[in-house]
Order: C-alpha cells, then structure tokens, then sequence
C-alpha cells in the first residue's frame, strides 16, 4: 500500500488530538506544554504533506516560521513556569490556582 | 529593490513602534544612567508612539498602491484606523504605567520594550492579510503579553496569571495554526493555486457555490483560536483570572490591546469569507449572544472590581461580535445595495465601539491605580466605599467611565452601542439588535452598583485613600480618557473619519 498524502493528514489528526486531549488531563504544567508542543508538531506535518501534495515550497516555509514561533514561546513559557518554581516549590495545576469564582 | 522599499515605507507605523521598543531596551540595559532616570524610559516610548501615529496618519491619507510583501500585508484605511486606535491605547496605557510601577516597586525599563512590542503585533494583526502573517503576528502580541502578565515577579498571583495565560494561549494557537494549514490545504481545491492569502481566497469563494469541507473546518479551527485571544464565551475561562492577577496597567493594556487586535483580524477573516457565510454565520450569532449575557450575567456577583471589569470586558466583546455578525449577514431579502449600506456601517460602528471601549477601560483600571496605595493594589468593592466623600475627582471620572461601559448617554459607549444596534437593524438581525438591548439594561445594574457604592455608602474608617507622589501619568491618562469619553459621546461626528477609514473595506 502506497502511503498517500491523506495518510499523512490523518496522522497528524490523530497526534493534534492525542496533543488537545493530553492538555486537557494532565496537570504539570510542564507536561501539558510538551501536548501543546505535540499539536504545533502535528500542524507542521500537515503543513510540509500538504506542500509536498501541491509541489509547492510554500507549506515548507510555513513550517519554518511555526518552529521559530514556537521556540520563542518556549523560551518564555520555562521561563514563567522556573519563576513560579522558585517561589512555591511545585509547579502542580491544582495548587498554582488562588484565584476562582 | 523599488518594490521593496514601497513595502516597507507603508509598514512605517509598526517598525517605528518595534524600532524604539528595541531601543528602549538596548538603552535600558547599556547604560546606568538612564536606567536611574525613571521618565527617560516611558518619554522614549511616548515619543515612538507619536510618531508612529503621526506615520500612520500619513498613510491614511495617502494609501500605498499595489501589493506589499508579494500581498502578505496591507496598509488600506481599515488597518490604519486599527493601528491608531491601538496607539492611542499604548500612548494611555505607557502614562499610567508610569504611576503603576512606580507605587509598586517595578519600575523596569522592559515593560516600556514589552508594550510596545506587543503594540506592534496587534498592529500587524490588522493588516495581516496573509494567515501565516496573522498567526505570526497573534504570537508578536501574546509572548509580550505573557511576559507583562508575569511582570510582578514576587507576587505569586501576577506569576499564576501569566502561567495560566501562557498554557491557554499556546493552546489557542495550535488551534489557531491547525486552522491555517487546513484552510491552505481547502484551498486547493477552488484556486489554481493553493494559498493562504485572504483577497485571493475570498475572491475565489465567491466564484463557487461548494466550499471543501477542510476550509470550512479551517474557519472553525481559526475562530476558536481567535476566540481564546478576544476572550469569546465558550473560550473565555482565562480572562478573570488573568486580569485580576496581571498587574493593574498590564489588564487595562492587555483588556483594549489585545481585544482590537483579535477584532481586527476577525472582521477582516470573515470578511473575507462572506460568500460562504451560510456555513458560519449562525454559529457567530449565537457566540455573540452567549457572550454578551454570559459576560454580564457572571459580572453580576463579582464584588472585585478587576473581576467586574474582566466579565464586562467579555460582555463587550460579544457586543462588538454582534456588529461582526451585521458585517456579515447577507440575507437574501435584502438588495446588494442595502448589503453594502449595512456592512460598511457595521464596520463603522465596530470601529466607533473598539475606540470607545478601550478609552473607557484604560480610564476605569486608570481610576484604580490612582487610588492604589504604596505597594497595594485597589481590588474589591469595599476599597471604593464612600469614595466621592474621600476623593471626590476620583469618584466622578469613575461614574464617567461606568456610565460610558453601561452605555447611557451622553458618553461615548452610548453612541458606540447605538451604532451597533443600527447597523444590526439595517442588516436585519432585529432579534440580534434586541437582545443587545436586553444585554446591556442587564450590565446597566452592576456598573451602577459600584455608582452606588462610591456616592451612597459611609467610608470605612481609616482608609484615605493616599496618592501617588507623581500620579502626573496616570492623572494624565484620566483626563485625556474621560475628555474624549464626554466630547465623542457628544459629537460623535470628530470620530467619522476613523468610521469611514474603517468600512471602506469592501466585500470580496
């Protein structure tokens, strides 16, 4: 069987929402940010099977701009999340939540 | 070479706002002196501002011909009304930042650097017409406002802000990003040739009856995105919380930055897919309603006064969908002359109702920081009891700016709401143009309480409000606020150059 364009779609389907449901449940922030991570690499994949299928450098190049967004969000997001480290000693989801209804 | 120096002349605005945010950072960091020198810092600031606004001006009237950026971005009159109205934002928000920081301690030169940055994303944001440029742009705003959510580093609320920002808008933007790449894949089954540029994607559209499945999911994808940033009712779990635990200056910028922002790049998304709004208009109609009552419904019960203030951002947020909505509707009863009286009033009307409301929450968080002691924030209700015995000025710029966010006259959020509930009934969404209505008597009752609370209750014992030494910044930024509250809400017609900047866009 020859892997097609649509298999690659789906694959990255699949990873997005292994990535959406991963931020849903887990609860290190840490963790949560590697799902979030999960689903930017999954668009990137269908961004580079998309180009490939229209012979196009155009899905290519998005993907490069994605990387360098998401590293930019990283370098930020550790840096949030070693700030609250610093100050509480854990970085859990339930504990860092003072503020409710 | 000629090419690309037209490009970059028509962004001028942005790179002016992204140069001196760099410069204030480079200047900030090299040399002691002019770290010391608090005022250098936010002067710079101020002064990029101004002449980016005054650049921006400059391209409202004299548009660029052609593509820029192989047509990635655009300088029509619609983004240079946005971009005025976001640098007006940054001008008020850096004044009464200066006051902020300097009563609590955190007087850095990066937030000036982060301010400004994150101006310039929501700046690109409104002329991106490329959705790789929109996503990149969404990016250049929320990494800076993450940042700035976090900016009190010692207080663990400001630091859970930032957190709980951060996961919930990098979760909005693989959506934000998924939808991109399957409206780019969409794309390929209508154009020849696969793109992700709105003005050839919209043109496309209206050329066929079927849209493909994918872009219509790609839409879906992008609003949630969206959505997360404008702080819709399903996706606006965040926004209490962070605006209650980001610092004071940052909520009143992040409340009116990031919302223009986010409603620029919808109207023009949409806008660009109207030929296909059978597929979608339904669901942003109902968005609109659940977020104007759930937005006020849940400000009801708020007794602190940042929360409030987050709900009613939510409230307004689906009152400026509604005009989304009236943009979009093209109900076959009606002629294509009156579609097009419609949209470009509604587009009018959201730009009349981001002008107003960002002046309107930049002067009632303004308010609170005025008040805010050495080292303690204003938060709840109790804070501001018998107010207009304690600090009369203070009181009466508040009632201002709560009667303007209600919406009843002669204020700038009246004439904003009116514009609204005209372009609706003109599109004819009467039942949409009513529920605005029933929307806003509701909210009408929790901006009056705090009314209520400041002129009619007894001031608790000991608590004098005590000023700012230098609260010139955040005085400033007042007066300027409710000045133009007062005098747009009563000549609405000093605004009508920006209105007509704003709906000259047309449909694709």
């Amino acid at each position: 069987m020859a892997i097609t364009t649509q298999h690659y779609l789906i694959l990255s389907a699949i990873l997005f929402t292994i990535g959406v449901i991963g931020v849903l449940i887990k609860r290190n922030p840490i963790v949560i940010f590697m799902c979030i991570e999960l689903m930017l690499n999954a668009v990137n994949l269908s961004f580079v099977a998309l180009g490939r299928h229209y012979g196009q450098i155009n899905g290519q190049m998005y993907v490069i701009f994605a990387l360098a967004v998401a590293a930019a969000e990283v370098s930020v997001g550790l840096g949030i999340i070693v700030a609250i480290f610093r100050s509480r000693e854990t970085i859990d989801i339930n504990e860092v939540n003072l503020m409710k209804f | 070479m000629m090419n690309t120096e037209h490009s970059l002349s028509a962004i001028l605005p942005m790179q002016i706002v992204m140069i001196t945010g760099m410069l204030v950072l480079l200047l900030d960091s090299c040399i002691p002196a002019w770290r010391n020198a608090k005022i250098l810092s936010p002067g710079l600031s101020l002064i990029g501002v101004g002449i980016a606004f005054l650049s921006s001006l400059h391209i409202l009237n004299n548009p660029p011909v052609g593509k820029l950026f192989g047509g990635a971005i655009t300088a029509d009159p619609f983004s240079q009304a946005c971009s005025i109205i976001l640098l007006i934002t940054a001008a008020l928000a850096i004044l009464i930042a200066m006051t902020y920081l300097e009563n609590m301690d955190l007087n850095h030169g990066e937030y000036y650097c982060l301010v400004l940055f994150s101006t310039s994303g929501a700046m690109i944001m409104a002329s991106a017409l490329d959705l790789i440029v929109l996503f990149i742009a969404v990016e250049i705003l929320s990494v800076a406002l993450y940042v700035l959510a976090g900016f009190a580093r010692t207080k663990v609320r400001s630091e859970e802000a930032a957190l709980k920002y951060f996961l919930l808008g990098a979760f909005a933007a693989g959506f934000l990003l998924y939808g991109i790449a399957l409206i780019y894949g969409g794309s390929g089954f209508i154009g020849l040739n696969p793109t992700t540029n709105l003005a050839v994607i919209g043109k496309s559209l209206s050329m066929i009856s079927q849209p493909p499945a994918m872009m219509i999911m790609g839409l879906g994808l992008l609003l949630v995105g969206l959505g997360f940033k404008a702080g819709l009712v399903p996706f606006h779990m965040w926004t209490p919380d962070v605006y209650e635990g980001a610092p004071t200056s940052v909520t009143a910028y992040m409340a009116a930055a990031a919302k223009i922002g986010a409603f620029a790049a919808i109207l023009r998304v949409l806008n660009a897919f109207i030929p296909i709004s059978g597929y979608w208009l339904i669901v942003i109609e109902v968005i609109a309603v659940l977020t104007m009552f759930g937005g006020n419904i849940l400000a009801l019960t708020q007794d602190n006064v940042k929360r409030m203030l987050a709900y009613s951002s939510i409230a307004h947020a689906g009152y400026l969908l509604v005009a989304v909505a009236a943009a979009c509707n093209s109900g076959s009863k009606q002629s294509i002359l009156q579609q097009a009286t419609a949209h470009s009033s509604a587009f009018g009307a959201a730009a009349f109702y981001l002008l107003s409301y960002s002046l309107t929450t930049i002067g009632a968080f303004g308010v609170l920081i005025w008040l805010s002691k050495r080292g303690r924030d204003i938060q709840t209700l109790n804070d501001l009891k018998g107010l207009a015995r304690t600090d009369p000025a203070a009181a009466y710029t508040m009632l201002i700016f709560m009667l303007s966010l209600g919406g009843i006259p002669p204020t700038m959020g009246f004439m904003g709401k009116w514009f609204i509930f005209n372009a609706t009934m003109q599109s004819g969404q009467t039942w949409l143009a009513l529920l605005l209505g029933v929307a806003s008597i509701i909210s009408i009752y929790y901006y009056l309480h705090v009314v209520w609370v400041m002129c009619f209750q007894e001031p608790e014992e000991g608590t004098h409000s005590v000023r700012a030494e230098s609260a010139n910044g955040v005085q400033t930024s007042i007066y300027v606020a409710v000045g133009s509250t007062l005098l747009f809400g009563i000549l609405p017609n000093l605004v009508q150059p920006l209105m007509d900047a704003a709906s000259s866009l047309l449909r694709p």
